[in-house]
Formats: structure tokens, C-alpha cells, sequence
């Protein structure tokens, strides 16, 4: 169960989804007080393990399931006559196993907000009372109606064996049939989190903005200055080729400077002045390794959370320098006055990815460190000269 | 030519503006206007050369597009805007929704004519929901008055409050008052950050309060650093208004 409560935990994180679909809803004016609320429960409940037995899916495989446990049961019974015992328990059963889904379908929001185990319990509770309600009705039933014109073998005659004999297997058929959910929903979930996170991978090297907006200035430029379009061209190959080759490759400092030069290259077409990058690594063994495409992630910050939101534009500093063995490499940032309060989660999407694959190259000998101030932002990246 | 309708470009990028404004410039019964890089620029712009449309960019330093076609809608005239962006997951769902006229760059030439033909004012609806959504960029920083033919801007970090009266919302900032042709209602929802409803007609900048004053046997006020006089508190927002004022304070 831990296990369980760690998956569930890490999709408690705002999930970026949820920024997106309030929109319809905040229409109503009153109710984007708490648009937040509103769609935590929406998405609990799309993410919960137990199926939403009100849809008429589910009922019918209420019904199939109904009726095979039906005919297991009365093959399981070679004494009695089998139609007679198929029709007794089809009757039975189908009442069971759709008052057991309209108690479910009518819980389910409200199971919605508890935990995994709780919800269990509480399925548990809920279909043992409903089994012993109908139980208790069919009971009545045989006195009621048992008469001779109706045979006395569709009905039980013995009160409480009954009674016991049909909760017990309520407990066994509803613990298979959560633990079959519970799995099935955490394969689903898993599929979806994997989906997910390649696309995520796949737009921390690739950020969609920076491609479109390039492409945009190459069409201006394929125009008015087609020699320049054309080297743009030429950049963007280069960058991409290095982008979509295996990230997992160390490049030396020299092509990794030169990537990030291209990709600054291509930013200054689109915005010109207000670029300025100074560069002070000189001091650097340019024979070094250095993970793949871990700077160029860091100017591309830079310029997407510092410059572009500068009217005038401003400077960015790549500096760095050798101590104990360690390379140290900082980008520094000036940041704008105004700034909307949260910008993006694609920062923390690269900076994640960069520290991960720092670590997955030089274990704690690999770090990434930033210190934000109101007007400057700075990033260090620390590494083993490794030649 | 003289029957052309005509554009303002408003990009931060030059090359982005440049082909934008061939783009109009080659397609027949439109003109370009004129062009300018920044939100203000385009709202004096606008004032001046009474462009049909605007073709706005989403992402710009300084005032985003979002919020320069709120305060386009406060104009008199307010013109048609088409907003544009290279990539905006966010604002694209939210133009969708609100059948906001938008165009991807780089932009098609008939993608442009077509936008430009259906290009439609917006409606306050329209704006309003642009702004209450979750985007980064949807908030206002200023809100626009018109004075005379003029828009002036307040910042709203300066809005000590707002005060609805009969018709008009009164805005009291730094510099002294204004009228504003806006709900309180959506105000609140707009600014529900860094304001606190503490009366039926008073939205009060929570960065301004000074002090919640007891007055009386059970009533309340508040004071505002600057204001001389105590502001109304009205009983069922005591409670709300405290919890807001001692989040600030913790």
C-alpha cells in the first residue's frame, strides 16, 4: 500500500492539465472563486480506481458478470437440477449486481475523495449491507410467495446458512473485483505517465517556442535577406542534428560552446539588439567533456525568461573557470521589473533534465545551482574535468 | 486603394513585423497602418490612426497582448483584434473557447486574409473571461480610463481601491480618481489576488491597508496609508477581509 500512497502523492502535484481546464467553467461568474477546488474533485474522480458504474457500459458488464457467476455456481452444484438452480441464482444475482452498481454509481463521488484503502473499506461495507438487504428480501419473498404454483426450489428456505453463505462470497467476489480494478487503473495511469513524460523530455530539448518563432524569422528573412535565411537554416540543422542525437554522448566543452554559439545565432536574427551574450571561458580546458546540450538549455533560459521579457533588452554572462578539478560554468541573467508571477513550468522542465543527466554522469560530483535576485537570475553548473 | 481597410502590426520581433506587414501589404482591400513593437505604442497608436483591426502578439515585453486588448476595449472606437503567437499552449485553449480570432506564426497568407475578414471587436465577455483564466500573461498590470480622447493607464499595484457608484466604478490611486467603465463584480475576479471586497460597493487593495479598526459597538473600518478618511466595512466581509489582511501580515 505505501507504494500506492507515493504514486498517488506525485500526481498531487498541480497537474498542468488542471491549469487548462478551468477556462470553461470560470464563465459563471461567482463560481471562479474556486476554480481550483472544482477541478481537484472533477480530476480525482476521472482518476479513481473503482469505474463509473453509471454508465451503461458497466452495467451490462454488471449483468455478464452476474449471470457467469450464475452459471459457475450452478455448475458447482452437480446434485441439483441445473436450470432450475441457473434460473434461481440468475434472479438472485442480477438483482445483487445491479442494486451493487447503483449503490456504487451513487457513492462513487463521494468514495472519490478518500484514500485507496478507505474506498476499499467502504465498497467492502457498502456491498455486504446491500447483500444482506437483498438477501433479506428474497427471504421474505419465499414466505411471501412460495406457494406451490411457484416452486418452492427458486427460493432458499434456511434463514441465516443463507444469509452467511452469500456474504462470504460477496467478500471474495468484491475483493477480486477491486484488486482487478485497482490494477487495471494503475496499468492505465502508468501508460498515461509515460506517454507524458516523453513528450515532456521531448519539449525540454526541443522547446516548441524557439522552433516556431525561428521559423517565423526565416520566413521574414527568406525575403528580405535570403543569404542570412539561409544561414539560419543551415544553424537550425546543426542545432537539431545535435539535439535529436542520443543525449547520453559527452560532447567536448569547444562543440558545446559552438552549439550554443549557433543557437545564440539564430536568437540574435529574431531579436537583434536586444541580444547581447559576452562570453568569458577562456580559462576553460576545451578538451573537457561536459554532458551534451546541458549549456545551450541554459542560454535558451536566459533568453526566454530574462531578455525577451526586457523591453531594451539586456546582457547575458556565460562565464567560466576551473577550481579543484571542478568546472564551473555560470549564466547570469538580468530579469525585468514586471514579470508575470509564474512563468512557465518549461524552466523547471530543463533545469530538472540537466541536473538529472549531471548526476547520471558524475553522481554528486555534478550539481546545478541557481540564486535568483528581483533583477538577476543565475544558474551554475558544476562538473569534474573529466579529458 | 482608398476603400482599404487597414492594420496596426504590434510585435516585439522585427523580423515578425516585417513579414507581417508584407503579408497585409500584398493582400488587395487591406493597408497597412502602421506598425510598433510594445502594448503602450500600440494603444497611443491606435488612439491616433483608428485601425480596423490590430494584429496583436501574445508574449511581449512590458504590457502582454492580452492586456492590450483589454484596454483596447476601453477606447471609444475599440477595433477588431486577431492576437498572434509562435506558441502559447494556454492562450490558444482559451481563444478557442472564447472563438477569439487568433493566427499562428509563421502565419499563411490565406490563414491572414481569413482572419482579417472575420476579424470581430470583442466583446466584454469575451475580455473578461481572458482575463480571469489561469494564463501567466492574462492579468492586467494597469487598467485603462479614458479621459477625453485619451487612454490613461494605472498601474494597479498603485489602486488603493475601487468604489462602485450608480453607473461608474470609481478607481482612487496615487495620483487621484477616475472613472472606470467596468463591473466591480468582475473587477474582483480579475484582481481577486491583491483585492478584498469589504463592502457592497468597495474592492480594497490589500498592499494599502494600513489598519481594520473597530468603530462603534460592532462596526468596522479601515484605514488606508494615504487616504485621510476611514473606509466602510460591512459586517459580512469582516471575517473574509481579516483572514486576507493576516495572510499579508504572516
Amino acid at each position: 500500500m505505501s507504494k500506492t500512497g507515493a504514486v498517488e502523492r506525485a500526481e498531487d502535484r498541480p497537474p498542468r492539465a488542471a491549469l487548462v481546464s478551468p477556462a470553461p467553467s470560470s464563465v459563471a461568474a461567482g463560481r471562479a472563486a474556486a476554480p481550483t477546488a472544482d477541478s481537484r474533485v472533477e480530476a480525482s474522480l476521472d482518476d479513481f480506481f473503482i469505474p463509473d458504474f453509471c454508465a451503461p457500459r458497466m452495467a451490462f458488464a454488471v449483468v455478464l458478470i452476474s449471470e457467469l457467476l450464475a452459471v459457475t455456481l450452478s455448475l458447482a452444484r452437480p446434485g441439483a437440477a441445473f436450470l432450475t438452480e441457473l434460473a434461481r441464482l440468475s434472479m438472485f444475482l442480477q438483482w445483487l449486481g445491479l442494486t451493487s452498481a447503483a449503490v456504487l454509481c451513487y457513492a462513487r463521488p463521494r468514495l472519490a475523495r478518500l484514500t485507496v484503502a478507505q474506498s476499499s473499506q467502504a465498497v467492502f461495507a457498502l456491498l455486504m449491507l446491500n447483500t444482506a438487504v437483498i438477501s433479506a428480501l428474497t427471504l421474505w419473498a419465499g414466505t411471501r410467495f412460495g406457494t406451490p404454483t411457484i416452486p418452492m426450489a427458486l427460493f432458499p428456505r434456511d434463514h441465516w446458512p443463507f444469509l452467511l453463505r452469500n456474504e462470504g462470497i460477496c467478500v471474495i467476489v468484491t475483493a477480486m473485483l477491486l484488486r482487478y480494478f485497482f490494477v487495471t487503473h494503475q496499468w492505465q495511469k502508468h501508460v498515461r505517465t509515460e506517454a507524458r513524460s516523453r513528450i515532456e523530455a521531448l519539449q525540454a530539448r526541443i522547446r516548441p517556442h524557439f522552433l516556431f518563432n525561428s521559423m517565423n524569422t526565416i520566413a521574414a528573412l527568406t525575403r528580405s535577406d535570403p543569404a542570412r535565411a539561409e544561414e539560419a537554416v543551415e544553424d537550425l540543422a546543426e542545432l537539431f542534428r545535435a539535439t535529436l542525437r542520443d543525449s547520453h554522448s559527452p560532447l567536448r566543452l569547444k562543440d558545446e560552446f559552438e552549439l550554443t554559439r549557433i543557437y545564440q545565432r539564430i536568437e540574435a536574427l529574431r531579436l537583434g539588439e536586444r541580444l547581447k551574450v559576452t562570453w568569458d571561458v577562456a580559462d576553460l580546458p576545451m578538451r573537457a567533456f561536459v554532458p551534451g546540450l546541458t549549456v545551450q538549455p541554459l542560454l535558451e533560459n536566459a533568453i526566454y525568461h530574462g531578455i525577451e521579457a526586457l523591453e531594451h533588452g539586456g546582457t547575458v554572462v556565460v562565464s567560466g573557470r576551473v577550481v579543484a578539478g571542478v568546472i564551473e560554468i555560470t549564466i547570469t541573467n538580468p530579469l525585468a521589473a514586471t514579470r508575470p508571477p509564474s512563468d512557465r513550468s518549461g524552466n523547471h522542465l530543463a533545469l530538472d533534465n540537466i541536473r538529472q543527466r549531471l548526476a547520471l554522469a558524475y553522481g554528486g560530483r555534478g550539481s546545478l545551482t541557481v540564486e535568483q535576485q528581483p533583477d538577476q537570475y543565475r544558474v551554475t553548473m558544476r562538473f569534474p574535468v573529466t579529458e | 486603394m482608398s476603400t482599404a481597410r487597414s492594420v496596426l502590426i504590434v510585435d516585439d520581433e522585427q523580423p515578425a513585423r516585417e513579414r507581417m506587414q508584407r503579408l497585409v501589404a500584398e493582400l488587395p482591400g487591406w493597408a497597412v497602418a502602421g506598425t510598433c513593437s510594445n502594448g503602450s505604442d500600440a494603444l497611443a497608436l491606435t488612439a491616433k490612426l483608428d485601425p480596423a483591426v490590430v494584429l496583436l502578439d501574445i508574449r511581449m515585453p512590458g504590457m502582454p497582448g492580452i492586456e492590450v486588448a483589454r484596454h483596447l476595449g476601453a477606447l471609444e472606437r475599440p477595433p477588431a483584434v486577431v492576437f498572434t503567437t509562435a506558441y502559447d499552449e494556454y492562450a490558444l485553449q482559451a481563444f478557442e473557447a472564447q472563438a477569439v480570432g487568433y493566427l499562428l506564426k509563421p502565419v499563411r497568407r490565406e490563414r491572414l486574409e481569413e482572419a482579417l475578414k472575420h476579424a470581430s471587436r470583442l466583446s466584454s465577455p469575451q475580455l473578461h473571461s481572458l482575463a480571469t483564466q489561469e494564463h501567466p500573461l492574462a492579468r492586467r498590470e494597469h487598467v485603462a480610463v479614458r479621459v477625453r480622447d485619451q487612454l490613461k493607464l494605472i498601474p494597479v499595484k498603485d489602486i488603493r481601491y475601487f468604489r462602485a457608484d450608480r453607473k461608474y466604478v470609481t478607481v482612487r490611486h496615487a495620483r487621484g480618481e477616475d472613472l472606470l467603465d467596468e463591473s466591480l463584480r468582475a473587477l474582483e475576479e480579475e484582481f481577486r489576488h491583491e483585492f478584498v471586497r469589504a463592502h457592497r460597493s468597495l474592492l480594497v487593495g490589500v498592499a494599502h491597508v494600513e489598519a481594520l479598526e473597530r468603530s462603534g459597538e460592532e462596526g468596522y473600518t479601515l484605514r488606508l496609508r494615504g487616504e485621510p478618511e476611514p473606509l466602510p466595512v460591512s459586517r459580512r466581509h469582516v471575517a473574509d477581509l481579516r483572514k486576507r489582511l493576516e495572510g499579508r501580515w504572516a
